[in-house]
């Protein structure tokens, strides 16, 4: 019974379909009559849109999706580079004329929600480029799908080396990659005679970014005869909250030196424990990643002495660079950090970029950002046309307590050495 | 073909209208790419149709034999990442026979688990669910040279979808994709029905309302839950390879035992034992979450919230709310 | 530095405090549980919240040992907020929905604190005494951790004194073992809950406040430490206090060996050893473990 009624419904509801087909030829006069009214409305409409949009063209903002973790491990950090990038766009005012809106959303620093989010922002929001993005896992994520997005996307904080020469549509104008980083850490000791003669322990973050840091670091300090005690390298999960067993495993292995490459708000935490170790002094720390200021302040004394290669800390001295710390510093109230501005030139480099191409079309936008350069805080940054990532000059630094300075900040990475782009490579 | 002993919570027989709303549904999902062309939302309901069969696929489990697990996201990720392995390493082309391996590898990876879960139950099951779950993550993180740890699988490509050597398209297309998601989600949902509806699905429930008196009735209980186990498994597992195919992407962040959590949430925002319920669960978690995301940067204070009051004052889920209203239209 | 003997001396004292610290977190878990039959998802976060609090009072001057008492007071009258709002309404429903609601709370707890704080780290300044570090058996161990030990040991003694020699504490263990009884007995179970629940948020303040400085202060401690709290109560055997004293130790010394001698794999190892234990003995170590 019931099976008959279902096959009657089945046919019921086919039939009534059908039935919508037919027509009598009473109804089909009227309804070719109205087919045509139709037709000339429509044009009429068409016509009025158009004179519509072009009067509208000029005023209708120009969106950018940022990507940046505002939840998660690095949520300081992502905060610092939307700081940047609002900045960039504030300063930026118009592109081609229309005013720029940026789109914000939280990647969480998981892949898949970061892909989710780009879809949202380019499918539904319509935005003609993305920017941010924090972590080579996400970065390369959005790259697998860059070819559906089909938009230019300019990472400002993925620092693997897979990135070179990855995609013509995905770029890099930001921190330092992996392999400039170790090459600036490694010249950096070389110059050191007191750096060069320690043995150094490598420790870094369970993740993709950390072995590739690790391993660069570890090559290039062979080569050039740095001692390197642990070649098989520690690598300690993200989660790691209480660092005792690595450092008492640094002490018994006798290492003078720890080459750590941590997300930037860790580091600060080992060199905390680290000296509640007693280590401070005894074993000196060298950093594949700039340490965020906040953290930096929170850790206070312990923090002193951490080493490394970076774009810029606000100890750089020249009237572009304190020009724009002050301007950041009244904006944000918040100490101006490396990921703040690198994050604003890779947005300045974007929209002169948009600006150069004259279209908001992705592939002339790509092309204009190859080769594209920006005179920023930290001199001349340029997008290399043969891998779409940044080639500039960048700084070596080591944290101890600050001179008087308008922040209020307690501890600053000193500069102690300037790199131009052709020291720190690829070569092009 | 009479003897149809009536279940509670099973709403049995076909009713005319459910059927021309079912229809309807279904007609609506099918042409809804061709009238909006917003790729955002064939996106969104894609990845709702993924969850939606995967919390269905948790409701068999719970709804049904009454075993909470929180990894059963875990077996999503194991399914795609074979899925993806196959199809980058074996036959870049062969889709259904990636599919198939995926389901097996799936299935052979379940049973030990099962095999434990038969003989402890309870919430000590679920405690172990969640241990074998973050086990999971962790070897998929480690495991670097096989799953690109956390980078995640990279270089998926994009098989067609053929049928018979009929070709039905590409699955790089998210049209494409929509449709093949909403084809395979709709067939899962009638054969679950229908294995639910039959007397295998009514000993399940005779178990997980009393274990001892099945037994009595000369039921094989271990046998029964485990055969439960395996068929939500291996609906897992086909939510896996869907997954794979609409993301091109797997990660252990989608594997985590706070996304399991998510999961369970999505059965029960929908209703318990109910298995349309869970994909309206599935819907309405995920537009929530992602509507509530964009809305600041402080989006886990309102998620929370909406956790929180959605659990006190809608207690049947969304399916009990029909319940509700039909009460309070009573008086 | 230090010859093996220290060597074996410093992960031993590694062990002590992570084990330590597991078990103050654990302990109030279960407690919650044992008692209310509740798994609160929520427990890392106010594990958090009883860090951050402390961190909030000694930066504003106040001495570590008093923030030390004061900081679970304030997360015991949170944890009473939340019990009387929200976990008391759903006492007579499923388990899977109090694990939801908690897991709602624990976003939420978790945004508040966001919120609040802010993301970066923050660390909690010791008192002079308790800076610098020790010489034992020929290694240098810092003081403040020593110092954790034997502040972990007097709460877990005065702990034990409170719920065996106190009247309230005995009512508790009553209730843990059979609740009709003790309703019977004319006490009104609905506070034997909430002091069960308070009793757990003060634990959970507590650790907070001990691993604060141990450790770091971010919004994401509560989730980190909430799973190995699980792993550690489930492996004790859920309900029960003696078995998660041998489980924290357990999983405390497993870890911290692991990451010492095998890094790579140590947490694989102790989910290996959690399933493995679970398989076998669904009741936990001791056989103690109690669910319907």
């Amino acid at each position: 019974m019931k099976r008959i009624f279902f096959v009657l419904i089945i046919f019921l509801s086919i039939s009534l379909i059908f039935s919508c087909g037919k027509k009598t030829d009473d109804q089909s006069e009227t309804i070719s009559k109205l087919k045509q009214e139709i037709v000339e409305l429509k044009a009429t409409i068409t016509k009025l849109e158009a004179e519509l949009v072009l009067a509208r063209t000029p005023k209708e903002p120009l969106k950018i999706g940022v990507l940046v973790p505002l939840t998660g491990i690095v949520a300081q950090g992502g905060l610092e580079m939307k700081y940047g990038i609002e900045m960039a766009a504030e300063e930026k005012g118009t592109v081609l004329g229309r005013p720029i809106e940026l789109l914000v959303e939280d990647t969480q620093v998981k892949p898949p929600v970061a892909v989710t989010k780009a879809e949202k922002l380019v499918y539904k929001d319509d935005c003609k480029a993305l920017i941010g993005v924090f972590s080579s896992g996400v970065g390369l994520a959005l790259a697998k799908n860059i070819d559906k997005l089909n938009v230019p996307f300019v990472s400002t904080h993925v620092m693997t080396t897979k990135f070179y020469g990855l995609h013509p549509l995905v770029f890099r104008s930001g921190q330092l990659a992996n392999d400039q980083t170790a090459v600036g850490n490694v010249k950096g000791i070389m110059a050191r005679p007191d750096l060069m003669k320690r043995s150094y322990y490598v420790i870094v973050h369970d993740y993709s970014w950390g072995h590739d840091a690790g391993e660069r670091f570890i090559a290039l300090a062979k080569e050039n005869g740095i001692k390197i005690v642990n070649e098989d390298y520690d690598k300690a999960p993200i989660a790691t909250k209480d660092w005792s067993s690595y450092i008492s495993k640094i002490k018994a292995s006798g290492a003078d030196a720890v080459y750590m490459a941590f997300i930037t708000n860790v580091i600060p935490v080992f060199a905390k424990q680290a000296s509640d170790f007693g280590l401070q002094g005894k074993v000196k720390l060298v950093s594949a990643a700039a340490p965020g200021p906040l953290e930096l302040e929170a850790g206070g004394e312990a923090c002193y002495g951490i080493f490394g290669a970076s774009d810029w800390s606000w100890d750089v001295d020249n009237a572009n660079s304190n020009d724009w710390e002050m301007r950041f510093w009244k904006k944000f109230n918040t100490i101006p950090s490396d990921a703040a501005v690198h994050s604003y030139v890779g947005a300045m480099n974007l929209f002169n970029a948009i600006e150069k191409a004259g279209s908001t079309d992705a592939k002339a936008i790509a092309d204009a950002l190859r080769g594209i350069s920006f005179d920023g805080p930290y001199g001349n940054v340029r997008i290399s046309a043969k891998d779409n990532c940044m080639r500039n000059s960048a700084v070596l630094t080591e944290t101890m307590a600050a001179p008087e300075n308008p922040f209020g900040a307690k501890v600053y990475m000193k500069v102690l050495k300037t790199f131009t782009a052709d020291e720190l490579g690829p070569p092009e | 073909m009479n003897n149809t002993t009536t279940i509670p919570g099973i709403q049995k027989g076909y009713y005319p209208l459910k059927i021309l709303i079912i229809i309807l549904l279904l007609l609506g999902l099918g042409l809804f790419p061709f009238i909006s062309g917003n790729r955002f939302y064939i996106s969104l309901i894609t990845e709702m149709m993924i969850y939606g069969l995967l919390a269905m696929s948790l409701d068999v489990l719970l709804g049904y034999t009454g075993a909470l697990s929180f990894m059963h996201n875990a077996y999503l990720g194991i399914s795609a990442y074979v899925v993806g392995l196959f199809l980058i390493h074996i036959s870049p082309t062969s889709l259904w026979l990636a599919c198939f391996t995926g389901i097996i590898f799936t299935s052979l990876v379940a049973l030990p688990v099962g095999w434990v879960q038969v003989r402890t139950g309870g919430l000590a099951f679920a405690l172990l669910t969640l241990a074998f779950g973050m086990m999971f993550h962790t070897i998929v993180w480690k495991w670097y040279g096989v799953t690109g740890g956390d980078d995640g699988l990279m270089g998926m490509p994009n098989p067609d979808i053929s049928l018979f050597g009929w070709n039905l398209g590409n699955t790089g297309n998210p049209v494409t994709i929509y449709l093949f998601t909403l084809i395979i989600v709709t067939i899962c949902f009638f054969l679950t029905r229908r294995i639910i509806n039959s007397p295998f699905g009514a000993v399940l429930e005779a178990i997980r309302e009393n274990e001892d008196r099945a037994s009595f009735v000369g039921i094989n209980v271990r046998m029964y839950k485990l055969l439960g186990w395996m068929l939500a498994c291996i609906l897992a597992s086909i939510a896996g390879a869907l997954f794979i195919l609409y993301k091109g992407y797997i990660g252990p962040s989608t594997m985590s035992a706070f996304a399991g959590a998510g999961v369970l949430m999505m059965v029960l925002l929908g209703g318990l034992g109910s298995l349309w319920g869970a994909f309206v669960g599935a819907a309405m978690f995920i537009y929530i979450q992602d509507y509530i995301s964009t809305m600041s940067e402080h989006w886990e204070i309102y998620l929370g919230l909406v956790v929180i009051f959605l659990v006190l004052f809608l207690p049947t889920g969304f399916v009990g709310l029909g319940e509700h209203l039909k009460r309070f239209r009573k008086g | 530095m230090g010859g093996s003997l220290g060597i074996i001396v410093d992960i031993t004292l590694n062990s002590l405090v992570l084990s330590g610290v597991f078990l103050i977190v654990a302990i109030g878990l279960n407690i919650i549980y044992g008692l209310s039959r509740i798994m609160n998802m929520g427990h890392g976060a106010l594990y958090a919240v009883g860090a951050y609090t402390g961190y909030t009072l000694v930066a504003t001057g106040l001495n570590y040992f008093a923030a030390l008492i004061i900081a679970p007071i304030i997360v015991g009258a949170v944890g009473l907020l939340i019990e009387r709002t929200i976990i008391a309404p759903m006492r007579k429903r499923s388990m899977v929905y109090t694990l939801i609601l908690t897991y709602g709370l624990m976003f939420f707890l978790d945004g508040m604190i966001k919120y609040v704080w802010g993301n970066k780290p923050c660390f909690i300044d010791l008192p002079a005494f308790l800076q610098g570090t020790i010489s034992i058996l020929g290694t240098q161990y810092p003081v403040f951790r020593l110092a954790t030990l034997f502040i972990i040991a007097a709460i877990m003694g005065g702990l034990m004194l409170f719920l065996n020699k106190t009247r309230i504490g005995i009512i508790l263990r009553a209730s843990s073992t059979i609740p009709e009884m003790v309703s019977c007995l004319g006490i009104n179970m609905n506070y034997v809950h909430m002091g069960a629940f308070v009793l757990g948020s003060v634990m959970a303040g507590v650790a907070g406040i001990i691993a604060g400085p141990l450790t770091t202060i971010d919004p994401l401690m509560g989730g980190e430490m909430l799973i190995s709290s699980f792993v550690v109560i489930v492996i004790g055997g859920l309900g029960s206090l003696r078995g998660a004293v041998i489980a924290a130790l357990l999983i405390g010394f497993v870890q911290t060996f692991a990451e010492f001698f095998i890094t790579d794999l140590a947490m694989v190892i102790v989910y290996i050893l959690m399933a493995i234990i679970l398989a076998f003995m669904p009741r936990g170590i001791l056989g103690e473990g109690k669910f319907e």
